[in-house]
This record gives C-alpha cells, sequence and structure tokens, in this order.
C-alpha cells in the first residue's frame, strides 16, 4: 500500500528494549504508539511507555507475539495506520508483510516479494551475485553428503552448511573434514526443520578468521539508496553477536568505498525500500564476501546512529509515510567511534544459560557519551519466554580508544541484581589486550572463553550485609551467637 | 611505645623500663576479662570506642589477643583475628598489644607440630608486642619454639609460671622453673616473668613470699602478676606483690570487673597508690573508659555467668577464671547445671589424684573428666552415690591413698573412677602432652583409666621426654591444599594460618564471610538481635561510605519461610530466611543402626576432625581391626576416639573432615571379614 502524509498510530509489534526504542521517535514525531503484549509482558516496560497497550495472548511468542491474527486485530482494533515489527518476531516474515498490507496498513518494512528474495538464502546469493556483489563459493540444492563432500574437497575445508531459511546463526554447522559432514548435515536439517518448518540447507566455504562486516543502507521507494557505513560484529558467540562497533578498525578507506558502491547498487537493483543492513564476511586478506541481507532493523544499528547522528528508525517511519529520502551519500559524513553492548540475562560461567528472575536492583548508565536502550526496570520479572536481551549500552568517543575507556566506565556503573548477566564478561572483553588492540575475530570468545570468564561475582558488600541483618532480624537472635 | 620498642628491641626497652620504678599495668579488658565474665563476645564495634582511650591512660600494654578468643572470633564474633589485632596495633601507638599463647596449644586445644607453632607466632608478630606464654605442666622446653621466634623478632616474650597453692608448689620449685626460663631465654634481660595465678587462690602472704624468693635470686627480673579475683584477695595480694617488688599488675576497667577476671583499675590505683607505691595511670582517663563501656556492657548480660559472686572455694577446686563461665554455660546447655557444686568438689580431689596445672589444656581435662564423673554417679545411685563417692575419697586420702585401707566394695568403687576417661586424660597421663610437674599419679589411676592391660600400656606407651621433639611437622602443602578444597577457593596465607588453629571453624568464619561479608560494622544491639521493630535503622560506613538499612517488615513464617523486607540505601528487598527448624528437618541424618554390627554410630555429639587414627588415613576399602581408631570426634575441647566394633573392610565413610556430627549418627559401615 502506498501512502503519504505522516502517521497518526504506529503498531509496535514487538516487545522489549526493541519496542520502547520504537516508541520513542513515535514521541518526538507526535505519533500515537500502541503495543502488544502477552501476560507475562503486562507489567513491561514497553507497555509502561506506549500511549495504548493491547492484549495479544498467552506468554509463550506463538501465542502472542508470532501469532499474525492475534497481532492484526490488536493494530487493527486499535485504529493504527502502520505497523512496525522491529526485529525477530515477525519481521522478517514476508506472509505478515502481506496480511498488514491487505488490512490497508502500512508495514514499515521492506514489500513481501523484496523479503522473499532475500529471506531465501539462496536465491539472496543469486540476486547479490547478479548485482556484482562478491558471495563465497558455494553448494545449493543440497540432497546428500557426498555432494558435500565432493564441494568441499574442491572449495577447500572447512565448509559451513546453513538452513536456507531462517538466521541469526540457527543451525548453522561448521564442518572441518569430509568425516563429519554426514552427522553435521543431519543435525543442521534437523535444527532448520525445528526451527524454520524448513529442513533445506546449503554449504558454504568457511572463511577461516574471518570479520563479521556489515553495512546500513536506506532506501526510498523513489530508488534513492545511500549507505551509512559499516558496522564491525565479530565479538560474537555462536553466531550471536555480543559487541557491535562502528566504523570497523579493518577497513581501509578505500576497501570501504568499494563495498559501499556494491552495497548501493545491488539494493537499487533489487529495488529495496526502507532500512536493511548487507552482512559481509571479510578474510585476512581484505577479501569480502556476502553473506546475506537483514530485512528489519538490527539490534545494533545504534553504533550507527552514534557516529552518523541520524536516527534509523524516524528514518523509516518517514520513508514508509512515503517521505523522499533527502539525505545525499555525501551528506554522510561519521564522527568518532561508538561501541555497543549487549547485555543479556545469561551466565556466561555456565555455558551462557538463561538467567530468569527479579531484577532486585537496577542502576542504569548515565554521563557524557554514553547511551542505554533497555525494556527493564527495577522490581520487574524477566520471563524465560523470550530473547534473553535486556539492554545493551552504547559509548561514543573521537577513536575507538576513547569509546572503549568510555564503554568501560559504563559497565562499571551498569548495575543489574537478580540475574545473571554478560556485564562482568562484557567488561573482561573491554579490558582484553586483543580486543584492545582491534585483533578481533568470530572465534575470539571461543577462543578466550577460559579468561573471559574467569571474573569472581561479588555481590555488593552492603546486599551481604542486609542478607544477615534480616536473618538476625527474623530470629530475633545471632544463632552464631548463641 | 610500640615504636620505642621497635627501635630498641626488648632487651634495652626493658633496660629503660627498670631504671624507673613506676608501676605499669596491663589492661586485661579486651581479652582475659571478657573471657572470664563475658565469654569472648566484645564486639570490635564497641572495642573500637576504647581504642582512643586506652591509648591514653598510660597503661603498659592491652591484653587484646590470645587464649580462647581467637577460636570465639572464628566460632561466635566472625571477626577475623588479624583484622582485630591488626586494629588495636594501628590505633593504638602509646600502648603495646598483647597475647596469651599456650606453649605448645598456641591458640587451640591441642598441640601443634613446631613447624605450625612456628607459623602462627609469625603470624602475629607484625601486630603484638607482648607475648605471655604459659605450659600447664610448667613443662619449660614446651615454649621454645615461641621463646625463640618471639626474641629474635627483639618484641617482649612474657614466659608465665603457672601458680597455684599446694605443698608441692614451694618456692624452691618455682625458683627450678624460673631458673629453667631464664636459661632457655638466654638470661633474663629480654623478658618479662609472669607468675599466672589464673584461678586467683594466691595468699597475699604466699605471693609476697614468692616474689621475694625470685628477686633475692634475679633482682633485675621485671616481675608482672596475673591474677583472678575469683576468691576476692585479689587487691590486697596485688599489694602484696608490689611491697614484694613486683612491677607490671594485671587489671581491668572498673565497669568490666565481675567475679571471675580482674581488679578494677582506679580502686587498685587509689589503694598502691595510698601505699606509696608511684602508679601510672591516668585517673581521669580510666574512668571516661569505664562510661563508655557502662553504655555497652548489657549487650553482653546474656553471656555473663550463671553463677554469680566471688568463689572463696576456688582454692580447693582452682578452676582458671577463664574457664569458668563456659563450664557453667556447658553445664546449663547439658541440663547438669545443678551438679555443679558437687563437680566442682570432684575438682578438688582431682587435683590431689593426678597433679598438674589446671589452666588450658589442663582445666579443660579436668573439667570434662569430673564433670563426666559425677554425671555417671549421679546416673546410677543420684546424689546419694555422688556423696558416697567422696566419702570413699576422704577415706582413702586419710588412710595415705592406699587401696589396701578400702573394703573392697569401696576399692572396686573407686577404681570406677577413671573408667570413662578421655583420650585427652589418657594422653595426659602417657606423658604426650609433656612429663606432669609432680610426678606421674599413681598405679591405681592408669589401673583405673586403661583397665586391664595397663602396665604393658605405661610400660610402652608413656613417654618421659619431650612430646614436641617427637612430633612431626605438618605437611602444609597437603593441608593447604585440603583447606582450599573445602573452602572453594585458594586461601591467603593468613587464611591458612586460622585453618591450621581451627580447621572447621576457620572454614566457616571465611564461608560466613563470603556469604555476608564484613559484620563487624554493625553495632552490636544489631549483632545481636538484629532489627526489632519496623522502621528501625542501622547507618553502616563501608569502604568509607555511609549506608543504612532499614527494617520495613518481618513475615509470619509460612512454611519455614520469613520474609524480611529491607529497606537497603533506600532500596526495598525482600529476604526469605528458612527458620532453622525447617533447616533442621531439610537435613535429617541418617542414624546408625545398633542391630547393625558394622554400622558405626558416633558416641558424643561433635565434631568430626579426624577420620582414622593418628598415624593412619583410612578410606572405603581399607582393612581395619577390631578396636582400630577410625575416627575421632571433637566435643567440648576433648578428643574421642571412634573405633570400629569389628573387624573388616571399611565399606563407606558418611561423613566428612570437620563435619558436625550428632550422637547416633551413622558415621562408617564396615564390612566383617566373612562377607
Amino acid at each position: 500500500m502506498q501512502r503519504t502524509g505522516p502517521f497518526r498510530k504506529i503498531f509496535i509489534a514487538n516487545r522489549g528494549e526493541i519496542a520502547c526504542r520504537a516508541i520513542r521517535p513515535c514521541r518526538e514525531l507526535g505519533i500515537r504508539a500502541v503495543v502488544g503484549y502477552s501476560d507475562c509482558d503486562e507489567l513491561s516496560l514497553h507497555v509502561k511507555l506506549a500511549d495504548e497497550a493491547v492484549r495479544l495472548g498467552p506468554s509463550p511468542a506463538s501465542m502472542s507475539y508470532l501469532d499474525i491474527e492475534a497481532v492484526l486485530r490488536a493494530a487493527r482494533d486499535s485504529g493504527c495506520d502502520a505497523v512496525f515489527p522491529g526485529y525477530g518476531f515477525l519481521a522478517e516474515n514476508p506472509d505478515f508483510a502481506e496480511a498488514v498490507e491487505r488490512e490497508e496498513m502500512i508495514f514499515i518494512g521492506p514489500s513481501a516479494r523484496v523479503m522473499r528474495i532475500l529471506g531465501d538464502k539462496i536465491a539472496a546469493r543469486q540476486a547479490l551475485s547478479a548485482s556484482g556483489v562478491p558471495v563465497t563459493q558455494g553448494l545449493t540444492g543440497v540432497e546428500d553428503a557426498e555432494q558435500v563432500i565432493r564441494f568441499g574437497d574442491r572449495a577447500g575445508w572447512p565448509v559451513i552448511i546453513k538452513a536456507t531459511a531462517g538466521g541469526g546463526g540457527k543451525g548453522m554447522q561448521k564442518v572441518i573434514s569430509p568425516y563429519e559432514v554426514e552427522e553435521k548435515l543431519e543435525a543442521a536439517r534437523s535444527v532448520a526443520e525445528k526451527a524454520f518448518g524448513k529442513g533445506d540447507v546449503y554449504v558454504e566455504k568457511f572463511i577461516e578468521g574471518g570479520r563479521h562486516i556489515e553495512f546500513q543502507f536506506l532506501a526510498d521507494r523513489y530508488g534513492q539508496v545511500i549507505h551509512l557505513g559499516e558496522r564491525e560484529c565479530s565479538i560474537q558467540r555462536k553466531h550471536q553477536k555480543l559487541v557491535e562497533e562502528a566504523p570497523s578498525s579493518l577497513l581501509a578507506p578505500e576497501v570501504r568505498r568499494r563495498m559501499g558502491d556494491v552495497v548501493v547498487k545491488a539494493m537499487k537493483d533489487i529495488g529495496y525500500e526502507t532500512a536493511g543492513t548487507l552482512e559481509f564476511l571479510v578474510d585476512k586478506a581484505g577479501k569480502f564476501y556476502a553473506l546475506e541481507v537483514n530485512t528489519r532493523i538490527q539490534v545494533e544499528h545504534t553504533v550507527t546512529e552514534m557516529i552518523s547522528g541520524f536516527d534509523i528508525i524516524r528514518k523509516m517511519y518517514k520513508i514508509a509515510a512515503g517521505e523522499r529520502l533527502s539525505l545525499r551519500q555525501e551528506d554522510v559524513t561519521m564522527r568518532g567511534h561508538a561501541i555497543q553492548c549487549r547485555i543479556n540475562a545469561e551466565d556466561p560461567k555456565n555455558g551462557f544459560a538463561p538467567s530468569f528472575g527479579r531484577i532486585a536492583f537496577l542502576r542504569q548508565i548515565s554521563g557524557p557519551f554514553v547511551r542505554t536502550e533497555s525494556g527493564i526496570y527495577q522490581g520487574w520479572q524477566v520471563p524465560p519466554f523470550y530473547d534473553s536481551l535486556l539492554a545493551k549500552i552504547c559509548s561514543v568517543g573521537k577513536d575507538r580508544k576513547t569509546a572503549i575507556d568510555r564503554m568501560r566506565r559504563a559497565l562499571r556503573e551498569y548495575e543489574i541484581w537478580g540475574v545473571k548477566t554478560t556485564i562482568p564478561l562484557l567488561k573482561r572483553i573491554m579490558d582484553h589486550p586483543a580486543f584492545v588492540a582491534g585483533e578481533i575475530h568470530t572465534g575470539f570468545i571461543e577462543e578466550n572463553i577460559a579468561g573471559l570468564t574467569e571474573y569472581e561475582e561479588v555481590e555488593e558488600e552492603i546486599f551481604k550485609v542486609a542478607k544477615f541483618v534480616a536473618e538476625v532480624s527474623a530470629f530475633g537472635r545471632n544463632v552464631y551467637s548463641a | 611505645m610500640r615504636a620505642s620498642l621497635r627501635k630498641k628491641g626488648a632487651k634495652r626497652f626493658l633496660k629503660a623500663l627498670r631504671a624507673d620504678k613506676e608501676i605499669l599495668y596491663t589492661n586485661t579488658g579486651p581479652r582475659d576479662t571478657g573471657q572470664s565474665d563475658y565469654k569472648n563476645r566484645f564486639t570490635l564495634h564497641d572495642m573500637a570506642r576504647l581504642v582512643p582511650l586506652y591509648n591514653e591512660t598510660g597503661y603498659f600494654s592491652v591484653e587484646v589477643h590470645g587464649g580462647a578468643r581467637l577460636h570465639q572470633d572464628l566460632l561466635n564474633n566472625k571477626i577475623d583475628p588479624f583484622e582485630e589485632a591488626g586494629m588495636w596495633a594501628e590505633r593504638m601507638p602509646n600502648v603495646l598489644t598483647q597475647t596469651l599463647i599456650r606453649s605448645t596449644n598456641v591458640w587451640g586445644y591441642r598441640m601443634y607440630p613446631r613447624n605450625v607453632v612456628r607459623l602462627a607466632v609469625r603470624g602475629f608478630l607484625p601486630a603484638i608486642d607482648v607475648w605471655r606464654c604459659f605450659d600447664f605442666l610448667n613443662y619449660i622446653p614446651n615454649m621454645a619454639p615461641i621463646a625463640e621466634e618471639v626474641l629474635a623478632e627483639g618484641r617482649i616474650f612474657e614466659p608465665a609460671i603457672s601458680f597455684t597453692e599446694s605443698s608441692e608448689c614451694s618456692d624452691a620449685y618455682y625458683l627450678r622453673v624460673v631458673k629453667e626460663i631464664v636459661g632457655m631465654c638466654g638470661g633474663h634481660g629480654g623478658i618479662i616473668l609472669c607468675i599466672k595465678d589464673m584461678a586467683g587462690v594466691g595468699s597475699p602472704a604466699r605471693i609476697r613470699r614468692l616474689i621475694d624468693a625470685i628477686l633475692q635470686k634475679y633482682p633485675d627480673l621485671v616481675i608482672q602478676y596475673h591474677r583472678h579475683a575469683t576468691d576476692a584477695l585479689a587487691i590486697p595480694a596485688m599489694a602484696a606483690a608490689a611491697a614484694a617488688g613486683a612491677r607490671l599488675f594485671d587489671v581491668t576497667d572498673d565497669a568490666f570487673s565481675r567475679f571471675y577476671g580482674h581488679v578494677p583499675v582506679r580502686p587498685l590505683t587509689r589503694y598502691l597508690r595510698e601505699l606509696d607505691f608511684s602508679v601510672r595511670l591516668d585517673m581521669a582517663r580510666a574512668s571516661e573508659a569505664s562510661d563508655v563501656i557502662r553504655s555497652f556492657i548489657r549487650n553482653y548480660e546474656n553471656f555473663e555467668s550463671q553463677y554469680k559472686g566471688f568463689s572463696h572455694d576456688v582454692t580447693e577446686h582452682r578452676m582458671p577464671g577463664g574457664a569458668f563461665p563456659s563450664s557453667f554455660e556447658q553445664a546449663e546447655k547439658g541440663g547438669f547445671l545443678d551438679l555443679m557444686p558437687y563437680i566442682l568438689k570432684g575438682m578438688a580431689y582431682g587435683n590431689r589424684i593426678i597433679r598438674y596445672f589446671d589452666v588450658t589444656p589442663g582445666s579443660q581435662i579436668t573439667w570434662t573428666t569430673w564433670a563426666g564423673i559425677i554425671q555417671r554417679f549421679h546416673k546410677e545411685g543420684g546424689e546419694q552415690n555422688v556423696r558416697k563417692l567422696f566419702h570413699v575419697l576422704d577415706r582413702f586420702f586419710q588412710a595415705g591413698e592406699r587401696l589396701e585401707a578400702l573394703s573392697q566394695a569401696d576399692e572396686h568403687l573407686l577404681l570406677r573412677l577413671y573408667s570413662g576417661a578421655t583420650d585427652d586424660l589418657k594422653n595426659l597421663l602417657l606423658g604426650r602432652y609433656g612429663p606432669l610437674p609432680f610426678g606421674w599419679p599413681r598405679d591405681w589411676v592408669y589401673r583405673s583409666a586403661f583397665g586391664e592391660g595397663w602396665e604393658e600400656k605405661v610400660k610402652s606407651e608413656r613417654i618421659e621426654s619431650s612430646p614436641l621433639a617427637r612430633l612431626p611437622d605438618d605437611d602444609l602443602e597437603r593441608s593447604r591444599k585440603a583447606m582450599e578444597e573445602e573452602l572453594g577457593r585458594a586461601a591467603t596465607d593468613e587464611e591458612f594460618l586460622l585453618y591450621l588453629m581451627h580447621p572447621k571453624a576457620a572454614v566457616d568464619f571465611l564461608k560466613f564471610r563470603q556469604a555476608y561479608g564484613d559484620t563487624t560494622v554493625l553495632p552490636t544491639p544489631v549483632w545481636f538481635k538484629g532489627l526489632r521493630r519496623p522502621g528501625d535503622s542501622v547507618s553502616i560506613p563501608l569502604s568509607g561510605k555511609p549506608h543504612e538499612i532499614k527494617l520495613v517488615s518481618i513475615g509470619e513464617g509460612v512454611g519455614g519461610v520469613k520474609q524480611v523486607v529491607l529497606s537497603v540505601d533506600n532500596i526495598m528487598h525482600v529476604f526469605p530466611v528458612e527458620l532453622p527448624e525447617a533447616a533442621l528437618a531439610r537435613k535429617a541424618v541418617r542414624k546408625a543402626s545398633p542391630s547393625m554390627k558394622g554400622e558405626i554410630g558416633a558416641p558424643v555429639t561433635g565434631t568430626v576432625w579426624r577420620i582414622g587414627a593418628k598415624d593412619r588415613v583410612v578410606k572405603p576399602g581399607d582393612r581395619v581391626k577390631r578396636g582400630e581408631e577410625v575416627m575421632n570426634i571433637e566435643v567440648m575441647k576433648t578428643e574421642n576416639a571412634v573405633k570400629s566394633p569389628i573387624a573388616g573392610v571399611i565399606k563407606e565413610i558418611c561423613v566428612k573432615v570437620n563435619e558436625g556430627a550428632e550422637e547416633g549418627q551413622l558415621l562408617a559401615v564396615i564390612a566383617s571379614e566373612g562377607d
């Protein structure tokens, strides 16, 4: 559906920090923000921040945030003229985008057609390749292990098996030698089947010690495309990003320009509208290969905002409302360096097991050159049903070192009690000499996990003493000194 | 003062002290008075208020450390003994810090190997200036490692002679002991000699005579008189000591003084000054300290002795002041408080049968022995039976301690006297603490304690030489590994030292610290009783910053858990507190079945401190002989062997070292040889 003129009311089909983030530009633009919520989220922060809130259903995502009918009904009945999907849940589901349009609302994202092409890894590789974007050697239409072994022998080991549908690293299997193919292929198919309902997989050459670099771009429906530079997301664990920064310390200006040109051309060719990201793997020699296109806002969009000065979600709202992208590529100048850390409710010491519970105490960060996006507040119960991302914090500085110093300061200020978080791990990463030197790659956490989790979890001294006072007060006597 | 000692070293420091004739005091309030009258429960919070006053009162030293305090700090007070000693040393520069060390028992209740003794001394040398050291057998070689360490560091070594009044304890005897001491210390220039009247039994005339005798022989010796107040004759005895030439005296603050501790400082000072002695004391400051003490002393009411008032019969039973109230406490907890007069009377007999000095560990041996004997006789035939025992003992002594003078029934009764002897008593009888000062007891005592085969036991096991020399050094590396395993982390040297002294108490303390932080910041009423009414709050400084804990509510206690709501630094927190009953029910213990011959139950409630025997570690799969010791339980500071009732192979060991065991609790299972 085409539309011009600003929105009156946007339905934000998400929860947690990204829903809160998406409400903010609404406020700025005078748009009313409506959110949906599941039962366990009725007291969550996005509900409190929104102008209106509509119950979607029971707590499991499949019965609330992933239930297309329920989301549509909530958006329509609350009189919204657009739907913003955020990331995860229904964000990359073309059926949902179509259904939104059918209900005569605007889907704030690319068209279902574009999503279908780019959502299928194989189709996406073809489209990108046709547009002149380098991709890794790959094998599609995988039937049996024999094929994979032949491919591996030809392209060189290791290779990586990926699901054709979905993303977020789910089901990816690195295969080091032919002997593992059978087992890993089986595993990848099984996970893909469970996660995406489709067991199809394809195989790519694995880029050893590669760095994960992605380009943010903005496109309007009038064919104007610009990019906002790259982000480096190499600090990840099992393909889940943990630290992101912009710009990448790896890219020479010349490579950056070449990659940017490739991105802009490809998106023009595909006919992309709104914001998106093209992910690359860059090898040690500086050669880059496209991985995939994310047709949605990304968790780490903040670092780009911090150095470019643009509010990407606000731009998405305006583009979806039919505004022209008045920016030209030459208007985009990046200043300084930004870092984002993801604060997850996970215990890094215990294999990153999810941690649930009540947030007994929260001290958010503040101060110069830092930013926080969170979906939590003190006293709130972290529910066990969804993604473990509690908050993300950003720092910015004139160079990478300054940004790291500020991030260290912010992490030291951030206090979350009641659940285990990645904060202590992130502190160790910020102090790690290799990280500080910019010598990072996607295997960084796995390689250094022992040292990175060698922290002690120190409870605040006053809280310990309070625990004692609680005990003595409960008994009316000191059982230790009876 | 401390700076001067450290600059000059003990010898030159004491030389200057000898030159002027002032009477000087050691204030024993924080340690010995605290132990004798308040069960060592003084908090750092209260003590910290006295530090600046003590610093300005003119004391020679303050006893801040030693005796049972270190154990109590770990066990009950949850005070880090190093932090405590450090606080005194740092904030009281004008006064020396003093400890009391129990020769080979150091600050514990067992004989420690030499390497542990030296390590313990070195650990506290930085904070402690004056080292008073006694041995309950006056067996001077036991003091040697301590003397060497202290003298080498230039601190003041203060050997103490354990004093009591009896025919054996003659001037000649004590002169022999002093000679040995002077010999060991390489002269008398660097030491203070202490006369340790720990029970408070010396009559003024006796004390005067003794000091006079010593000073005639060693005119330059600096003598300190340590004296408990139990018999109520302490002040005149001290005046007599001063007249004889003693220079240093143990005192306590007026407001601390009760019955088993020390004399109040201001009355003593007034009296000595009236007698024309020059005494160093700022009376006004001493009075201020007492005012401060009065403001907090009621916090410790619960820990004062069950028996109040002076007890002149201490001259008979000789219970030392430092052990008096804790004995009464044990009697009350054990439900035999009504038998106390009999037990004390029994101890008076005991002192004549086995002769040593009633001070740690001897006092504990006397106490547990007689508490056991009297309870046993009372159980068998009530008070009448106890009186009968005393009657037989009277006759026995009248007849010159000859068994033949007794009827067969009475002889039989007497021979049962030590049949329940604890391992500690048996060790004492076999010389494992050192030779007894006035010779071994008579044969019938061994017959009573060891039963059949006693003669063989005496012949083959009784040691006549220094037991310390035979005790092998502790395998420190192994002990440290064991500790760190229990603790779940690396230990510092100081923490390890605490573990070497008291393994279970140290680990418990360190775990407490891990869970609750440093609780010594709490004001004493909150430490003992918590916050009482909603709205009550406490302000505490942590690393120099103020914090506040305020009580909001205490829940009803549903399902064994009370929900306590506190506002911590203005933020509400709910603390679920499990009630002790619920916690107990959760860990119900496995009992040994009496019908299963191979199941070994705990003979007493206590702490399993060793698995295996002294010379053998045992584990499942090991073969044991019938009657072989498989573990040892510590209770009320005594050792109790747990022996295998059958010969066989250890199938299971159900407890760990340093775990508590209840009477009857299953400790181990032995599969008999036939299986």
